[in-house]
């Protein structure tokens, strides 16, 4: 079950990529029947998320293909910035929702 | 890369003028998301075991998300595309690379299938959310190919070996 802020952003996004990927996927030959789900899936899960982070999330939707990008070796995969040291364990803690510097992307912690 | 899309059986893969073949499929294998015997007697715990060795092998960080987004997509429909095979799959924030785990079930795993039948052979693929030339959807489709026909996954279901397992693909055109 996920509660934290960041990782239902990150759901967030998976749903949503996903829901492009339908037709893809579609004509590889597997089963895609439940589109009206996965939308319903999607409302439920933009209910649990604080508005304000929904509405940073969404806007960044309109500038970038990703609203949220990993960070690894200390760098935003997004603009290839190196992200300061301090915010290392802030960010790898899930607890807070923290942004790039340099492009506003979200930053997701891989390692 | 080139996608050329078919039904089961039917897809070519082509990276840049030259056709994807099975062997291609071996650099997104590891020993380590390898299980030739699944405990999980269901279609969630089999996606929680497989989920698992991704986080111990450390290409994702928490295992939560990953199930979360597949979950998700088996409610478009059952990932168990028939003849005893289940190919669960999805693009991930938690994701650098695209793997692939494989778990094995002798007693078969109900999924839900298209054909109703049970499932024997799980392929988890997990993707990053952009990968260069779509290598995840080629994946796939090179996934479905092979696992179509039934001389492979005859050797897939007698292997009980990394190495047994991977000479299909290496075998595989």
């Amino acid at each position: 079950m996920l509660n934290k802020q960041l990782d239902l952003l990150v759901a967030l996004q998976d749903l949503d990529i996903m829901i492009k990927d339908i037709e893809d996927v579609k004509q590889i030959g597997f089963q895609v029947k439940g589109r009206k789900t996965l939308q319903e899936a999607r409302d439920a899960l933009v209910k649990k998320i604080n508005k304000p982070f929904l509405y940073n999330y969404e806007k960044l939707k309109t500038r970038y293909k990703r609203s949220i990008v990993p960070v690894k070796d200390d760098i935003c995969l997004g603009c290839f910035m190196r992200i300061p040291t301090v915010l290392f364990t802030r960010g790898r803690s899930d607890k807070e929702v923290i942004s790039c510097e340099g492009c506003g992307r979200i930053l997701y912690w891989y390692e | 890369m080139q996608v050329v899309w078919g039904r089961h059986g039917s897809s070519r893969v082509e990276r840049k003028g030259y056709v994807m073949e099975g062997k291609d499929l071996l650099e997104f294998f590891d020993k380590a998301l390898f299980i030739s015997n699944l405990k999980a007697k269901t279609k969630e715990k089999s996606f929680n075991e497989l989920a698992k060795l991704f986080v111990k092998t450390k290409f994702i960080r928490k295992k939560d998300i990953v199930l979360e987004m597949l979950l998700k997509r088996e409610k478009l429909g059952s990932t168990g595309i028939g003849k005893g095979v289940a190919i669960p799959h999805g693009r991930t924030t938690a994701a650098m690379d695209v793997k692939i785990a494989f778990g094995k079930s002798e007693e078969g795993i109900d999924f839900n299938s298209v054909d109703k039948k049970p499932v024997h052979l799980v392929f988890m693929v997990i993707a990053p959310t952009e990968d260069e030339d779509n290598v995840y959807l080629s994946v796939l489709g090179k996934l479905v190919e092979i696992v179509n026909d039934r001389k492979n996954r005859n050797k897939l279901l007698k292997s009980q070996t990394y190495e047994e397992f991977i000479s299909v693909f290496d075998g595989a055109n």
